[in-house]
């Protein structure tokens, strides 16, 4: 069904020019698409060529390129904020949440794939509900809960739920990768007498490093842009995500345009580079992620 | 029992013990997710059902009134407008973004595979970036006084056309339709991208053989060969429209006069700005309700289409 879509992708891809000569309808398509692609990107150009204008420059024209490579509004962005301070929150946010959910989903998926106990089509059904019902539903209810735990406005807090969400999707690709795993390795250590948690230490989870990986990138990038959960779950702003953080620097710097422009690129490169360096694991996750 | 399979180990109580083995091992490497996730999603979307029958503001104490605030939200025209914009959002996906998708996937699978890899990076921006900062950069492209749509039409000498575009009311919810597909079209092409390069070769060369034109291709051979992955797609494509938040709140916070209000934004100023938490655990609650009656529903329909074909 899923397949080992993670692996798969890319080695189909560069296969052919069977396309022949350029038509004329060819190069309309191309053209077309072409002129689609600039306007799905020229906003970020536009963000970023307009945060090397003075503010003058910008209110003066708003699409004029600068005049001059000017990166005061970079040096305003982050001395005069607290950017710096939110990244670091979403840092260990980030690195913490993903942990936990690679290790738990790891665990989870390979038990689905290995064992088939009756009970386990009710749990696959619970993760799968689990997986399509929006996050906001259990806001108000998860408020009740941190606050008689002692955790809210605490990142650990913020951690929990955040892990807890992301999970099944996490399962479920790995569930996949883990269908895939050839059954007479596992018997062998099985005749050999190893234990079973001792034959997943051993040959499930380091045949699952690609795969694991590749739900660590993904997960990154879903955790580290979440909105909603630090929103709600943290008011002290110390203790602010970048993402919450960057509407908090919006309100402060309201009128300084190439300020507010630098400010979201930077905080959208972090992403962004990531982005550009694991793109394969970014859409191995987001291709197995989405088959469900 | 378990001490008996210890000593008599012939072939049905093996099999016996092993399937009691199977299953306490998978109970154990299950456990940590399971935990996480009974205590931190099923158990609150369960308890928001519960906590629908109180009234409180946030802090402090709960006052019991029973069913009133289910009787409330059937009659509220808020939640059920809120609700249309959902469904208007999932529609607009369906055809915008899957539809769109589809074609922009084959033509760069089949038409120009040349620029396949780096079209795919530029269509895939939007999607890694958080949703905050496209939603802060479009409401600078839709600002009236500075933004870059009104800048183009001024240079372009559409005066007559520059707009308020997220402060009016006629065109709020319509700019945030737009953002939307500008913002998720890349994943979409992606999937369906990953999809049609499985198909195999030898049936779109049977076809061009027999002369068939692109587009008869696309509807004859394309588009049934992955229709598994289309549904799947759809699927997704209708539950993310169900989960938007960030975007919308950050570009209009649900207004001008909930012209752009969904669920999520309606829940958040409910609980966490008018601090009606009682009320607020029963939209969650009911739209947990609806989620998952509207899934059944879905699920149900594509087998059907998927059996027929």
């Amino acid at each position: 069904m899923i397949g080992s879509a993670v692996v798969r992708h890319d080695r189909r891809a560069n296969r052919h020019s069977i396309t022949g000569p350029w038509t004329i309808g060819r190069v309309l398509v191309l053209v077309l698409i072409t002129a689609h692609v600039l306007a799905v990107i020229f906003p970020f150009v536009w963000m970023l060529y307009s945060s090397l204008k003075t503010q003058r420059e910008f209110i003066s024209n708003v699409w004029s390129l600068p005049s001059s490579l000017n990166l005061d509004a970079y040096r305003t962005a982050t001395l005069g904020g607290d950017l710096l301070g939110y990244a670091t929150n979403s840092a260990i946010v980030t690195v913490s949440s993903v942990l936990a959910i690679v290790l738990a989903s790891t665990a989870a998926g390979y038990a689905l794939a290995i064992y088939r106990p009756r009970w386990v089509p009710a749990v696959e059904v619970g993760l799968l509900m689990a997986m399509a019902i929006p996050a906001y539903v259990a806001l108000v209810p998860l408020v009740i809960m941190l606050r008689s735990a002692g955790l809210l406005d605490s990142l650990f807090g913020l951690i929990l739920p955040t892990v807890a969400f992301n999970i099944p999707v996490s399962v479920f690709i790995l569930r996949a990768h883990f269908a895939t795993l050839p059954v007479d390795l596992l018997e062998a250590a099985r005749i050999d007498g190893a234990g079973e948690l001792r034959i997943f230490a051993r040959i499930g989870i380091p045949l699952a490093v690609p795969a694991m990986f590749t739900i660590a990138i993904i997960n990154i990038v879903w955790v580290w842009n979440d909105f909603l959960f630090p929103l709600v779950f943290i008011n002290s702003p110390t203790k602010q995500t970048l993402a919450v953080g960057l509407t908090q620097f919006q309100g402060e710097h309201v009128t300084q345009y190439p300020v507010l422009m630098a400010a979201i690129t930077l905080a959208a490169l972090f992403t962004f580079l990531l982005y550009t360096i694991f793109q394969r694991q970014v859409v191995g996750g987001l291709t197995s992620g989405a088959v469900k | 029992m378990e001490t008996q399979t210890h000593f008599r180990p012939a072939l049905k109580p093996v099999g016996q013990a092993r399937r009691r083995r199977d299953s306490r091992s998978a109970l154990i490497l299950l456990a940590p997710a399971l935990i996480l996730v009974t205590i931190w999603v099923v158990f609150p979307i369960l308890y928001a059902g519960f906590l629908a029958l109180f009234t409180w503001d946030g802090a402090g104490t709960r006052q019991w009134i029973g069913l009133t605030n289910y009787s409330r939200i059937i009659t509220d025209n808020i939640f059920w407008h809120s609700l249309a914009n959902n469904l208007w959002i999932a529609l607009v996906a369906l055809v915008f973004q899957v539809f769109i998708g589809l074609i922009i996937a084959y033509c760069l699978v089949r038409i120009i595979p040349q620029v396949k890899r780096l079209y795919l990076f530029f269509y895939m921006v939007p999607v890694v970036i958080s949703e905050i900062c496209i939603g802060l950069l479009w409401s600078f492209v839709y600002n009236p006084s500075f933004g870059l749509l009104n800048g183009v039409l001024k240079a372009l000498g559409m005066e007559f056309l520059t707009h308020g575009w997220l402060g009016d009311r006629q065109t709020a919810f319509i700019a945030v339709l737009i953002t939307l597909c500008m913002t998720y079209l890349g994943l979409y092409v992606l999937l369906f991208v990953s999809a049609m390069q499985n198909i195999s070769e030898d049936m779109f060369e049977a076809a061009k053989l027999d002369g068939c034109s692109n587009i008869r291709m696309f509807f004859s051979i394309a588009v049934p060969s992955i229709s598994d992955s289309i549904q799947s797609t759809a699927l997704l494509a209708i539950i993310t429209s169900f989960k938007t938040f960030s975007l919308i709140w950050i570009l209009t916070g649900g207004g001008p006069n909930q012209a752009t209000e969904v669920v999520s934004t309606y829940l958040y100023k409910t609980g966490f700005l008018s601090f009606d938490s009682g009320y607020a655990a029963t939209i969650g609650f009911t739209q947990m309700v609806l989620t998952a009656l509207a899934g059944l529903v879905v699920m149900r329909a594509l087998r059907r289409i998927g059996g027929t074909r």
